[in-house]
């Protein structure tokens, strides 16, 4: 009897154990599960083509510098696009992704431009930072190939920006939290 | 304007069956076709100059948009992510600029949104990874 009640106690504590590490878990990545900038609608330019291709709302995320982000609803699912901030509605660029984001596995959709100028080498330089990441993710760093940081830029209302790059190659790039964590690596 | 409207409709019947465009009609230039899909890995090649080896381009023209479709091949994570990382943007005789991804999705990118403009060749580059199999359409 006291054998059973004892193997009973060790089961229950650890399923509380298992629940409490699953929340703690999920709790933990719930932020890189959301974008909380809703933006507000904006009308995409008439003469746009991006009205053609399924497009059934725009929201403008952020202004930074000279380029506005958007928020994209389409037939397909939603996208995120960007374009110039002197033209509101004027969409240069559209990335529709198919399946889930943000999340912990994917909390960042990078559309920064990146150049190469050698037939030979794959080195690629920075041309312009831009992109969308999670709630969680307060910076981005762009990483030299050996791993040293070429540029930092930090995530405002879900949106990072850099119309000011450095020369010289990049090779990918790394989402931290508000503690320095590194939470996510381009791959 | 005609010309214009023609490649609004056709990409609008793109994004309806999840190709960049699948028209020949109103496409400057696609990749393998214009209603299908093709494998873009190491080696890969459109043979006509292009600025790296394993990557497929246009001919030289003044392009308005670049859409390139790819798919889950070999096969996605639960997150519709792959293991084969491409490029797609345009070049010119300078340089070569783009975006890049490895995900299962459709994007679109105008010349102006990379810097560029004039006389370019629309490109998608296989980058790292695994093979990846994509439509792409350009139109003029």
């Amino acid at each position: 009897m006291k054998l059973t009640l004892a193997v009973a106690a060790l089961l229950v504590a650890a399923a509380a154990g298992t629940v409490l590490a699953t929340r703690t878990h999920a709790s933990e990545r719930a932020p890189l599960s959301r974008i909380s900038n809703e933006g507000h609608r904006v009308a995409v330019q008439r003469s746009s083509v991006w009205n053609s291709f399924g497009l059934r709302s725009a929201s403008l995320l952020a202004v930074r510098g000279a380029r506005a982000i958007y928020r994209l609803e389409s037939k397909g699912g939603p996208c995120v696009g960007a374009g110039p901030a002197q033209e509101p509605g004027k969409l240069g660029t559209v990335d529709c992704p198919r399946g889930p984001f943000p999340t912990s596995e994917r909390p960042v959709l990078d559309l920064s431009v990146y150049e190469g100028a050698s037939h030979d080498s794959h080195d690629v330089s920075l041309y312009r930072a831009e992109g969308l990441a999670a709630d969680g993710v307060v910076s981005i760093a762009f990483l030299r190939p050996n791993g040293t940081v070429a540029l930092k830029v930090p995530v405002s209302a879900n949106v990072y920006e850099a119309g000011v790059t450095p020369s010289g190659p990049v090779a990918g790039l790394v989402a931290y939290d508000a503690a320095g964590k590194e939470l996510w690596r381009s791959p | 304007m005609t010309r214009l409207a023609l490649l609004f409709s056709v990409i609008a019947a793109a994004a309806a069956i999840g190709l960049a465009q699948p028209s020949s009609a109103a496409a400057g230039w696609c990749w393998p076709s214009c209603s299908g899909y093709g494998m873009l890995g190491p080696g890969t090649s459109t043979a006509n100059g292009c600025w790296y080896y394993s990557e497929v381009c246009s001919g030289w023209g003044y392009w308005y948009l670049n859409g390139v479709s790819k798919t889950c091949y070999p096969g996605c994570d639960p997150y519709n992510g792959t293991n084969g990382k491409i490029l797609y943007g345009f070049e010119n005789r300078d340089r070569i600029r783009g975006n890049f991804t490895s995900s299962y999705g459709r994007r679109y990118v105008q010349p102006g949104e990379l810097g560029m403009g004039g006389y370019l060749r629309a490109q998608v580059t296989w980058w790292a990874g695994t093979t990846s199999q994509i439509n792409v359409a350009v139109a003029g």
